[in-house]
């Protein structure tokens, strides 16, 4: 699903490399966690997949796809494939929940009888159906980031991205997140998950992708955050 | 793109743009203002060249030609030239003139071409006898001016030739397209540089939505609409304001000139009416043009992600 194949990629000439030589594959279904310390080169490497930056050199597949061959109108369709959950990827306050997650929809162009049948299913599965007409400042933290769930896998993306999705909530709250994210990558969602939740990482006993210094330093499934690191 | 609920977008498009504009009202009043002084520069200059244009269209301006007797010219010498004048088959018409009742006759005859040819305040003009004469054809003029000179004896002191009027009237409109092309380049740039600025300011307030937009996969020309759309509403406002002052503005104009009998020239004029259906489509071109350009400057750099 997803190949990573001698990736290096230096932001300006000189600098230290952000990621070096990096190979790694994700199968489809997977559920990744990528750890590491701040600085690393974890925001790179997603950065990678969706195209908003280029590689200095190697190559990024997705679906056996070399991702740099897309011209800069492709890339859309190309995003449209992956849903993000941004840490700092807030939802807009002046449209209700429904509107919010709507919104995705409409933005690549869905018709309204589409919409008005899938967001309500949406929200229903991350547990929010009763508050869909509720405003973001109505909401606690961990009901916000479901609803940001929500509007990204709203349009069936393959792989969803998590960059800190639990950076901002309480263990408790971040718990029900990570079972959430669980459900949907048992539907078939290839989830990739960058986490400073050490013990998070350890109890779910899924794969784990150290990286340090730009490159990858440990690749273990069923693996631990501390690896590598004491 | 799968089917479109165009309407309702389009309508949202039109709500968003409003809201925007409202929220920096500010730098959009600036940049309206901005806009419609260029389109006020290039409407002067617009219809004082149509005006030209219809004064110098008017053939009839070119083929008049007065000659003027000397103040102790003898009855003879009228009688002559007035024969040589009829004589030629050139000389379509042929009218004697005494300054006394001159005043009165451009009162009257409005589309008279000695209004061009003559001095229209009596005390000024020094020769108050004359002839005016009408050549059949333009590409008889030469000839006629020549037979006119030939003929003209003693009798004569001075001939005043209707196209050297034409003449410093099209020099003058050339200096005034020159001095309106620089006018109408700078704020061109100006206007261009302050919905450059203004659209900046929006995306600014926007940019979450635009991020969101980003990564949901809306398309750059998805995301570009809004922005464009509000540069062209700016540049439509500017260009209807711009638009009503100057037909205002030429009214008043067109108003003060018939007020004024002495100076008859209203009747040669490009009408109120005339100019603005010459100009109005291009002004709202320019206007929504000069906006929509801006913003697409403007959203470049925001896309190039
Ligand atoms: N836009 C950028 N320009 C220059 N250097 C950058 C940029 N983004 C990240 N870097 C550098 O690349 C390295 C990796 O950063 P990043 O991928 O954001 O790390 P992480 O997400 O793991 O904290 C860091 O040294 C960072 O300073
Ligand atoms: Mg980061």
């Amino acid at each position: 699903m997803i190949e990573f194949i001698d990736v290096t990629k230096t932001y300006e000439k000189n600098a230290k490399h952000a990621l070096q030589h990096v190979t790694l594959g994700i199968d489809k279904g997977e559920f990744v966690f990528l750890v590491g310390r701040s600085g690393a080169g974890k925001s790179t490497f997603i950065k990678l997949l969706l195209r908003e930056i280029d590689v200095t050199s190697g190559t990024v597949k997705i679906n056996g796809y070399d991702i740099s061959r897309l011209t800069k109108k492709e890339i859309p369709y190309l995003r449209r494939k992956i849903g993000v959950v941004f840490q700092d990827f807030r939802l807009l306050e002046n449209k209700s929940v429904y509107e919010n997650v709507a919104y995705a929809m409409e933005i690549i162009g869905r018709p309204q009888s589409k919409i008005k049948k899938k967001v309500p299913n949406a929200l229903e599965m991350v547990g929010l159906a009763h508050r869909m007409n509720h405003y973001p400042s109505e909401l606690s933290g961990g009901e916000q980031q479901r609803v940001v769930i929500a509007r990204a896998i709203i349009n069936n993306p393959q792989i969803l991205i998590c960059d800190e999705p639990t950076g901002n909530l309480d263990p408790d709250t971040s718990e029900d997140i990570m079972n959430l994210l669980t459900r949907i990558n048992n539907f078939g969602t290839t989830m990739v998950v960058v986490t400073h939740n050490q013990s998070m990482v350890d109890r779910m006993e899924k794969r784990v992708v150290t990286l340090e210094q730009g490159v990858v330093i440990s690749d273990e499934s069923k693996g631990r955050y501390d690896h590598g690191f004491f | 793109m799968a089917s479109f609920n165009k309407g309702s977008t389009l309508r949202s498009i039109l709500r968003e743009a409003l809201q925007s504009i409202s929220r920096n009202r500010l730098m959009s009043v600036i940049s309206v203002l901005s806009i419609t002084a260029a389109l006020m520069i290039l409407g002067i200059f617009v219809v004082f060249t149509l005006n030209i244009q219809s004064l110098t269209a008017n053939v009839e301006s070119r083929l008049g030609m007065q000659i003027f007797l000397s103040e102790d010219y003898t009855e003879l010498e009228k009688t002559n030239l007035e024969k040589a004048l009829m004589d030629n088959p050139n000389i379509v018409e042929v009218t004697f003139e005494d300054v006394l009742d001159a005043k009165e006759k451009f009162s009257d005859e409005l589309e008279n071409y000695a209004i061009l040819t003559t001095d229209l305040t009596g005390e000024k003009n020094p020769l108050p006898v004359s002839f005016i004469i009408k050549v059949d054809k333009p590409e008889n003029l030469e000839e006629v001016k020549a037979y006119v000179e030939s003929h003209s004896g003693n009798g004569v002191e001075y001939i005043r030739y209707g196209d050297n009027y034409v003449d410093s009237l099209l020099r003058f409109n050339y200096f005034v397209n020159i001095l309106s092309i620089l006018v109408l380049t700078v704020l061109t740039i100006i206007s261009f540089v302050l919905i450059y600025n203004t659209i900046k300011l929006t995306i600014y307030a926007r940019r979450k939505e635009i991020g969101i937009m980003k990564y949901v996969g809306a398309t750059d020309r998805y995301i570009r609409t809004p922005f464009v759309f509000e540069g062209m509403v700016l540049g439509l406002i500017a260009a209807i304001s711009a638009l009503l002052l100057l037909r205002l503005g030429y009214y008043y104009f067109f108003g003060m000139i018939k007020g004024n009998v002495v100076i008859p020239i209203q009747s040669l004029l490009a009408s109120p009416e005339s100019v603005f259906k010459q100009i109005i489509v291009f002004f709202i071109i320019y206007g929504m043009a000069l906006g929509a350009i801006g913003s697409r400057f403007a959203m470049k750099k925001f896309l190039d992600v």
